[in-house]
């Protein structure tokens, strides 16, 4: 049970930092890619320890896990996009 | 055939396919009407002929419907229906009805029609596909309610099965929505809205419910696979389409003064619309792989098929094709409408009617099925209706391109009808697929007359 | 159930994309509009779906070992959380719709309400659900060996929670 309550302390920090971050007041690729990276790390924690996709057999994790991969990577793309 | 008062559901289908019949022959005159514009005039003009055209589409998948509901309830509730004779009594109403409203559209002027049943009391005419008069409107709902009781009664005192439930619902659907159709605003956005939530609603939303109902009572029959799975099929698929549906309406608020965010909203959930009816394909074709019997009636099993198959092209893919608010700005009205409306219509609910005839028909006749050669004039009709189908939408589908170039994508757009003009070798092209469907639908008719020795499994 | 999550999440992912690329066109808009909203508020919410998930994790975990009650209480403690999340977001709807602003207002809050909502109407589903499984639960109707409906429910509210977490640094946070 550490191992949950650990990974929830986890979100939080992240939470905070993404948080903290937009309140210091940065913007652009300061912003975009550390919290981007932040949410990654947090989709996946609810992901495979949450939901306990890790270890399940079949495509399923790897669709969820698709899907947060190809959603973050696109907004950075359209991000990306709108700094150029 | 396990009880008795599912007889009643026959007159019903014979009643559909005879107005299957007009319908065809009228869409046939107007498809010619098209090319040779004064074909048949003063007699028939075209907006006369167009509305008896939709209107039996309606009316008869309407008796389709019920003789299904009429057939599926009691089987599922395991007991007879509550008031076999209710339900005779309402055939006829609902056929008189019927037959007296098309001819009222034939032998007078729609406005002196209007004028004669009481327009004037309650306006509800002259909207597309809801131009009933006053009186039939009243009478579809009499008819409706009277069935609903008679089901929901046989329903509740019987088997409670996700097949019966999903038809009630929708068939309860079918009725409140239609209610919609006595509104008649001022306001022409909200005559917009409250006709879409009647068609859309229908199309797009109850029916749905009942053709994947129905799909799922001919499948149970005919490949003997567990309940248990068929019905956690049906339930994600209703769900489905049940959400995408509901939103999908957005796709109708684009042009029509909505707001502007149905955009948006109607563009995403009405791109999700084909995902039940692909669905329905895999669970047909699944479903048919995984049989425990092989069913003697292989037409039946082939209609079910080709339901699943046709319904996610005509409703699934074509519907797609023109449903993203930026295409959309530019096809909305045009040839494409009229394409994917008539593959959809076939194959999602013409379609799934004739499965369900074809399954009922030999049994209500005394056999499990209908003798070989009956059999493979049937599977010819299907062949010849739907490929006849498929050329009518590309057909039209390339009218309709052609159509939107020239009309509102070139430099110098023209005008409606010199659009027409340069297209008219797709309309005939079209009238000469529309023939072929006749002659499949010909075959069709006939298939019932053809006598021999039922066909047993082998 | 698992094949709703995914329907779920792909319409969420179509929604979180056209926001991305509708915001190419306008970026003064977007982060103009960014800055009018309670980013505060956002992150309370965030951490109360968060914590609302982990209790759910814990419920699971006790209904695991055959504890119904123990389950129940962490399954209420994590309503508790996703009640507090419809209040907050409540006001701030609320707050949003005193300043005369809806979905028409422009494309950036057309997402901002739109999306929130209806992410809204899936926290309030989730409640539903998680509500059901805590009233079966407290009647003892689960076991360490038989505990689906369980563990379906947690993945319905995880997933609830995901979309959370890319909802709000997308829309809240990124400029």
């Amino acid at each position: 049970m550490r191992v949950a309550t650990f990974q929830w302390l986890m979100l939080l920090t992240l939470t905070a930092l993404s948080f903290g971050l937009a309140e210091a007041g940065m913007s652009g690729s300061a912003v975009l890619i550390p919290v981007l990276l932040a949410t990654l790390v947090k989709g996946n924690i609810v992901i495979d320890r949450f939901m306990a996709l890790r270890g399940v057999k079949g495509p399923w994790r790897w669709i969820v896990l698709g899907w947060l991969l190809l959603v973050l990577g696109l907004i950075a793309y359209a991000f990306q996009l709108a700094q150029s | 055939m396990k009880y008795q008062s599912q007889m009643v559901a026959k007159p019903y289908f014979i009643a559909a396919i005879g107005l299957f019949l007009g319908q065809i022959l009228f869409g046939l005159i107007m498809g010619l009407q098209y090319v040779v514009g004064d074909f048949l005039f003063p007699e028939i003009p075209f907006n006369v002929a167009r509305m008896v055209h939709t209107n039996l589409l309606i009316v008869w998948l309407l008796f389709g419907f019920m003789g299904a509901a009429y057939y599926l309830i009691p089987e599922e509730s395991e007991r007879e229906l509550h008031s076999p004779k209710l339900a005779m009594v309402m055939f006829w109403i609902f056929l008189a009805a019927g037959v007296m409203t098309i001819l009222g559209y034939l032998f007078v002027p729609y406005a002196t029609l209007a004028e004669m049943t009481g327009n004037n009391l309650l306006a509800t005419m002259g909207r597309e596909f809801l131009e009933q008069p006053l009186p039939t409107k009243v009478g579809i709902v009499v008819v409706a309610l009277a069935m609903l009781y008679n089901l929901s009664m046989t329903v509740l005192r019987g088997r409670k099965t996700a097949i019966n439930l999903v038809m009630l619902v929708g068939l309860w659907g079918l009725a409140i929505f239609f209610l919609f159709s006595f509104y008649n605003p001022g306001n022409i956005v909200k005559d917009k809205y409250f006709w879409w939530w009647v068609v859309h609603l229908w199309v797009e939303g109850v029916w749905e419910l009942i053709m994947g109902a129905m799909l799922a009572f001919v499948l149970i029959k005919v490949t003997g696979v567990d309940r248990e799975v068929i019905e956690k099929w049906l339930y994600v698929i209703i769900a489905m389409a049940l959400i995408t549906g509901l939103i999908g309406t957005g796709h109708h608020y684009y042009w029509i003064g909505a707001p502007e965010y149905w955009q948006w909203w109607g563009s995403v959930f009405s791109a999700l619309e084909p995902i039940p009816f692909f669905m329905m394909t895999v669970f047909a074709f699944n479903m048919v792989n995984r049989r425990r019997r092989e069913h003697p009636n292989k037409a039946a099993v082939l209609w079910a098929l080709g339901t699943g198959v046709m319904a996610f092209l005509g409703a699934g893919v074509w519907g797609f094709l023109h449903t993203l608010a930026p295409v959309n700005f530019y096809t909305h009205g045009s040839q494409i409408t009229a394409a994917h409306g008539h593959m959809a219509f076939y194959g999602a609910y013409v379609m799934v009617v004739i499965t369900m005839i074809s399954y009922t028909m030999p049994l209500m006749r005394g056999r499990a099925a209908n003798s070989p050669l009956a059999q493979v004039v049937e599977m010819w009709s299907f062949w010849l209706m739907t490929v006849a189908m498929v050329f009518i939408t590309l057909f039209l589908t390339a009218a309709g391109i052609l159509q939107i170039w020239l009309q509102r994508i070139s430099d110098q757009p023209m005008s409606f009808m010199a659009a027409q003009d340069q297209v008219a070798l797709f309309y005939w092209l079209r009238e000469g697929a529309g023939v072929i469907f006749l002659i499949g639908l010909l075959l069709y008719i006939g298939s019932f007359f053809i006598k021999g020795k039922a066909a047993t499994a082998d | 159930m698992w094949f709703f999550i995914l329907a779920e999440l792909l319409v969420f992912g179509i929604f979180f994309l056209a926001y991305a690329f509708a915001r190419t066109h306008n970026v003064e808009l977007f982060n103009a509009s960014q800055l009018e909203l309670d980013r505060a508020s956002g992150v309370i919410n965030t951490v109360l779906l968060i914590s609302s998930s982990y209790f759910v994790v814990l419920a699971v975990s006790r209904i695991r070992r055959g504890h119904s009650r123990s389950c129940a209480s962490w399954l209420i403690t994590a309503m508790t959380c996703g009640a507090a999340f419809l209040v907050l977001k409540l006001s701030e709807f609320s707050g949003k719709i005193e300043a005369g602003i809806n979905m028409s207002t422009n494309t950036f809050y057309m997402f901002y309400l739109g999306l929130g909502f209806f992410h809204f109407m899936h926290v309030v589903l989730g409640m539903i659900i998680l509500g059901a499984v805590t009233l079966k639960a407290w009647r003892g109707g689960y076991s360490a060996a038989d505990h689906a409906g369980v563990e379906t429910g947690a993945a319905y509210w995880h997933m609830v929670d995901l979309v959370w977490i890319v909802l709000f640094p997308l829309i809240y946070i990124l400029n």
